[in-house]
C-alpha cells in the first residue's frame, strides 16, 4: 500500500485489510456505476450506452489532474508511486484480446464479479470462463514467453518517454475526454431512438 | 434510464467535493518562510570561488570609521560575546539568527545593501550560518577569515600574519611526509595500498514488481 | 442539454489547465529546510577528531566511509586508506550524491584543513543525507597528530601520553610499521554495500 509499507511505516500485515477496504470500495462503485450490467458494458460497442466510457474517462481524468494536485500540496510524492513496466507490443496485442473478450461476453473481469454479487447468471458463466483461460495461459505459457516479456521500456511514464510535461497530457487527456462525453451523449440519443425497448 | 443519469445532481455534487478538497489543499498549504535562492551548483561555485570571504586588514577600515556600510555579528553564545570581541559587533548567537525580528534586521540591512560579517572563534565555526544565509538569498553576508581568535592575537597588525588565517591549502607535502617517517621501518612502497577503490554504490531507484 | 453537465465540463478544463501553474521543482526533492539546516549546522557534533578517525581505521570499522572532497590530483598523491574522492564540485552531481546516504554508513568528510570539508558537509546537508561527520583539521591535523606525533611535556597528564602512544603506534600502522597490515587492509573491504532507497509500492489495477 503506497509508500507507507516499503518503507516501514505500517507492517505489511497490513497490506490485506487496506486490500479488502479498497476492493469494496471498488466494487461498490462499479455496481453503483451500473457495470454489473453486461448490457450497460457492451452497450459502449453497439453505440446505445457509453457510461463505461464516461466512467472511466471520469475516473481517469480526476485522478490524473488530482495527483498532480495532491503532489503539489505535498500530500503524496508521486516520485513514489508504483508504476507498471511497459512492454509495448505485448501490452497491444492483450489489450485486443482483452476487448474481443468484453464485447463477446459483456463484462470484463473486476465486473463479472459485481455481476455475481447481484446475482447475475451470466457472470457467473463469465468467471468460469476467466478461470478457465487463467488455467490454460498458465499452461501454454512457455509457449509465448518470449513474446510476453519482449520489449520491456522499464517503469516509464509518458512524460519519461515523450519529454512533454505532465501537465499537457492532463490538459489533452482532459480535453479528449470531455469531447467524448458531449459527442458520446449525442451518439446515445440517436441510437436509443431507434431501439424498441432497452432494459438492464 | 439509470440512476446515474437520472440524478445528475450526484455526479455534480461528487465533483464539487473533488473540487472543494483541492481549494482545501490550496488554503492549507504551508508557505515555507525561507527558500533556497542558490541550487546546489551555485553554491558549489560560490565556494570554490571563494566569494563572500571578509579578510581581516578589511576590519582595519571597519574598525576606523565606526560601522558605515558594514555591520559585524558575532555568533557565539553571549558568554564568549562577554568575555572579548571585536568593537562594535553585535551579538546574535547562530541558533537565533533565523528569529523574526533578526530577519527584519537582516532584510534591512540587505535592502540598504551594507555588508553583514559573521564571525566566530574560527572560520570553520561560523561557515556553516555564512552559507546558509547565502544559500537563501542574503547575497550581502560574509565570513570573516581567521574569525575571533585571529582578529584577538593580531589586533594591532591585523595584515602581518594574514597568510596564517587562509584556510584550505595543505600545509604539507602528504605524501612526502607520510613516506619519510616511514624511514626505519620497512618497505616504503607498502604504504599505497590507500588507493584501493571499494565499490560501494548506492542502488538505484528499483522497479517494484507487481501486476494486475 | 443539462446545465449540470456544461458547469462540470467547465469546472473540470479550469482544473485541467491549472495544473500549468503549479509545477515545482523536484529536482532536489529530498532538501531540508533552511529552519532545520540552521538547527544541525549549529550543532558541533559533526566534527571528529583525527584519533577517532585513526582508530576506526585501524579497528577496520566497516560503517566507515571516508570521503576526501579534494581534486583528484591530490587524491591521487595521497589520501587516507580506502577513501573515495568525491571533489567538493562534484558533491551535488549523481555521481557525488552514490556515495552518500547509504545505509547505516557513515560518512567522514576531510580535505586539507577542515573547511572545504565543511562546506561538502553543508551542502550534503542541505541535500538531506544524514550520518556525515568533518574531519577536524582535515589531513594538516592528520600529519600533526597522527603521523608525526608531538611528544607532550614531561608536565603533561597520563591521558596525554595514553593518547600519544596511541599515535605513535597509529604513525606506525599508516605508514607501513608492519609489512603485514596493507595487505589486510586490501583484503578487509569487498563487501558491497547499498543504501535502501524508499522504494515504491508494488500494485496493479
Amino acid at each position: 500500500m503506497g509508500p507507507l509499507i516499503p518503507n516501514d511505516i505500517i507492517t505489511g500485515d497490513w497490506n490485506f485489510v487496506i486490500a479488502i477496504l479498497i476492493g469494496i470500495a471498488f466494487g461498490f462503485i462499479l455496481e453503483a456505476s451500473g457495470f454489473s450490467s453486461s448490457r450497460n458494458l457492451a452497450g459502449v460497442f453497439y453505440g446505445y450506452n457509453f457510461v463505461v466510457l464516461r466512467v472511466f474517462f471520469t475516473a481517469v481524468i480526476v485522478a490524473m489532474v488530482g495527483l498532480l494536485y495532491f503532489d503539489y500540496f505535498g500530500w503524496l510524492d508521486l516520485s513514489k508511486i508504483f508504476i507498471l513496466p511497459t512492454f509495448l507490443s505485448p501490452m497491444i496485442l492483450g489489450g485486443v484480446i482483452m476487448g474481443v473478450g468484453f464485447v463477446m461476453g459483456g463484462f470484463c473481469p473486476g465486473t463479472s464479479f459485481t455481476g455475481i454479487a447481484i446475482g447475475k447468471t451470466d457472470a457467473l458463466f463469465f468467471a468460469i470462463g476467466l478461470f478457465l483461460g487463467i488455467f490454460i495461459f498458465g499452461e501454454a505459457y512457455p509457449y509465448f514467453a518470449n513474446f510476453y516479456n519482449s520489449g520491456n521500456m522499464g517503469n516509464v511514464t509518458l512524460t519519461d518517454v515523450t519529454g512533454i510535461a505532465a501537465p499537457w497530457f492532463a490538459l489533452g487527456f482532459t480535453v479528449i475526454a470531455l469531447a467524448a462525453f458531449w459527442v458520446t451523449a449525442e451518439i446515445e440519443k440517436k441510437v436509443r431512438k431507434n431501439m424498441k425497448e432497452y432494459k438492464f | 434510464m439509470h440512476v446515474h443519469e437520472r440524478n445528475p445532481k450526484r455526479t455534480l455534487i461528487t465533483i464539487l467535493l473533488f473540487a472543494l478538497v483541492i481549494v482545501f489543499g490550496w488554503i492549507t498549504m504551508k508557505k515555507p518562510r525561507f527558500n533556497y535562492a542558490l541550487t546546489p551548483q551555485q553554491t558549489v561555485d560560490m565556494v570554490i570561488n571563494h566569494r563572500g570571504c571578509f579578510h581581516p586588514y578589511e576590519l582595519e577600515k571597519v574598525l576606523n570609521h565606526k560601522g558605515g556600510d558594514v555591520i559585524l555579528i558575532d555568533i557565539r553564545n553571549n558568554f564568549d560575546f562577554a568575555k572579548g570581541h571585536i568593537p562594535g559587533a553585535l551579538n546574535i548567537t547562530s541558533v537565533n539568527l533565523l528569529n523574526e525580528e533578526n530577519i527584519k534586521q537582516l532584510d534591512e540591512w540587505k535592502k540598504n545593501n551594507v555588508k553583514v560579517v559573521f564571525y566566530h572563534d574560527d572560520q570553520l565555526q561560523a561557515n556553516g550560518a555564512w552559507m546558509l544565509f547565502r544559500q537563501i538569498g542574503y547575497s550581502n553576508t560574509y565570513v570573516l577569515l581567521g574569525g575571533y581568535r585571529y582578529f584577538a592575537s593580531y589586533k594591532d597588525n591585523l595584515k602581518q600574519s594574514e597568510g596564517t588565517c587562509l584556510k584550505g591549502t595543505a600545509k604539507y607535502d602528504f605524501a612526502t611526509v607520510a613516506k619519510k617517517s616511514v624511514a626505519g621501518f620497512g618497505d616504503v612502497s607498502t604504504s599505497k595500498p590507500a588507493k584501493k577503490v571499494k565499490v560501494r554504490r548506492k542502488k538505484k531507484e528499483k522497479a517494484a514488481s507487481g501486476g494486475c | 442539454m443539462n446545465r449540470n453537465y456544461l458547469f462540470l465540463t467547465l469546472l473540470m478544463l479550469v482544473l485541467a489547465i491549472g495544473t500549468f501553474f503549479i509545477k515545482k521543482d523536484d529536482v532536489y526533492k529530498n532538501q531540508i529546510k533552511p529552519e532545520t539546516l540552521l538547527q544541525v549546522i549549529t550543532q558541533p557534533s559533526r566534527y571528529v577528531t583525527t584519533d577517532q578517525v585513526a582508530k576506526r581505521i585501524i579497528e577496520k570499522d566497516p560503517t566507515l566511509e571516508l570521503i576526501d572532497v579534494r581534486l583528484p590530483g591530490d587524491f591521487d598523491k595521497f589520501t587516507l586508506p580506502d577513501a573515495i574522492n568525491v571533489p567538493l564540485k562534484d558533491i551535488f552531481t549523481d555521481k557525488g550524491q552514490d556515495n552518500l546516504g547509504i545505509e547505516d554508513l557513515n560518512v567522514v568528510f576531510f580535505s586539507n584543513d577542515d573547511i572545504i570539508a565543511d562546506q561538502a558537509w553543508v551542502i550534503a546537508t542541505r541535500l538531506g543525507y544524514k550520518n556525515m561527520y568533518v574531519m577536524k583539521g582535515g589531513l594538516n591535523c592528520w600529519i600533526e597528530t597522527i603521523i608525526n606525533p608531538t611528544m607532550p611535556p614531561e608536565t603533561a597528564s597520563e591521558i596525554e601520553f595514553e593518547q600519544f602512544r596511541f599515535r605513535k603506534a597509529a604513525s606506525l600502522y599508516f605508514t607501513g610499521g608492519s609489512t603485514t597490515q596493507p595487505v589486510s587492509v586490501t583484503k578487509a573491504k569487498v563487501k558491497v554495500r547499498r543504501k535502501k532507497k524508499e522504494k515504491a509500492a508494488s500494485g496493479g489495477c
